[in-house]
């Protein structure tokens, strides 16, 4: 029962006993005090029952809101049909570029072995030398393929930073998991986007050049290569 | 120095297409007994049971990657001594700082050219 109905309540039960025929006036004036009491405990219940009404009515609102963003996230047709979309390109992707490069290098080592005295010669050169273009033909469809993935990655980008921006997400300190921290220890990084990050002829004088090996890295060898 | 053409050379690579270049490279520079292993451990199983002349080796590999590996091949005694080439798309400052600490004796960064390779083996074990 809300506290402001409990307070009615002994607000009635007081004014049902004033109307009684009260003959100690000691009994009257502790009606009274009780009554004022009731009063005073009805204003605070009120006012309490008005905030907690007012917290709850905010957190309900914050919640709706919150299952519409996420509804808007869209997460079921990410998880269902974006994601394994986007792995099946993928995978198509490592399979083609796999069977290009078998087919360019099988068609490459057969000229390799090849001995050029014999009369055949250049017809194989001719033939394999076609296997090689043809074979390259794939890096049309893995473009495409790419640009779909792409879309994809693009599409979830939008998203989350939509709703990030709209509940005002910041982001959490990370825990390193094992494979990051392992990937951080060994210097696994990989490729960089726009190539080799140090190109070779620094790393060639770093090295003392090819004709030289030096053995022990000195501060301007570093330099060198921070220039 | 003349460089032996019939040595042993380890090629280290997960990725069994870039062994397959290596492979061919070195076969049309000259080089006769070509081995190879996908991963640092399997690099040293057969580094324990054979002596290589040369170990052209990729970075990132899974279990044991080309610099554990290199680490491993420079605190053995019976390897130590061995030539080693890293091959790799790692071409961060801080990798080549931390295969030169660690004693390789060159670094390619991938992708490369058979001019390249031809240069960086020569640098390391002499003109052939």
């Amino acid at each position: 029962m809300p506290a402001i109905e409990v307070a009615q309540r002994v607000r009635e039960a007081l004014n049902a006993v004033k109307g009684t025929d009260l003959r100690d006036p000691r009994l009257v004036e502790v009606l009274n005090l009780s009554e004022q009491l009731v009063e005073a405990m009805q204003m605070f219940f009120g006012s309490l029952d008005k905030d907690v009404y007012g917290e709850f009515r905010y957190i309900a609102t914050y919640i709706a809101r919150t299952r519409q963003e996420i509804a808007a996230l869209r997460p079921n047709d990410i998880r269902e049909t974006r994601l394994p979309s986007a792995g099946a390109e993928l995978e198509a992707i490592v399979k083609h570029t796999e069977e290009a490069t078998n087919t360019i290098m099988a068609a490459a080592e057969a000229m390799m072995m090849a001995d050029p005295t014999d009369a055949a010669f250049a017809d194989l050169v001719n033939e394999k030398v076609l296997e090689i273009f043809q074979a390259c033909s794939f890096q049309d469809i893995t473009g495409q393929r790419v640009q779909k993935i792409v879309e994809t990655l693009r599409h979830i980008e939008g998203r989350v930073e939509r709703f990030a921006s709209v509940m005002g997400v910041e982001d959490q300190a990370l825990e390193e998991t094992d494979s990051e921290r392992r990937k951080r220890e060994l210097l696994l990084n990989g490729p960089a986007l726009a190539g080799p990050e140090v190109a070779q002829d620094q790393i060639d004088a770093l090295f003392g050049g090819d004709g030289g090996n030096k053995d022990k890295v000195d501060q301007s060898d570093i330099d060198a290569l921070f220039a | 120095m003349a460089v032996d053409m019939g040595m042993k050379i380890l090629v280290v690579d997960d990725y069994a297409t870039m062994v397959r270049i290596i492979r061919n490279l070195l076969t049309q520079l000259g080089f006769k007994e070509i081995d190879e292993a996908n991963d640092g451990t399997a690099a040293l199983e057969k580094m324990r049971l054979h002596k290589y002349g040369l170990v052209i080796s990729d970075w990132n590999m899974e279990p044991m990657t080309g610099y554990e590996l290199l680490q491993r091949v420079r605190s053995d005694d019976g390897m130590k001594a061995t030539p080693f080439i890293m091959v790799t798309a790692e071409s961060k400052t801080e990798n080549v700082i931390a295969a030169k600490k660690a004693g390789v004796n060159n670094y390619i960064v991938k992708p490369f050219n058979a001019q390249t390779l031809k240069a960086k083996i020569a640098a390391v074990l002499g003109d052939f």
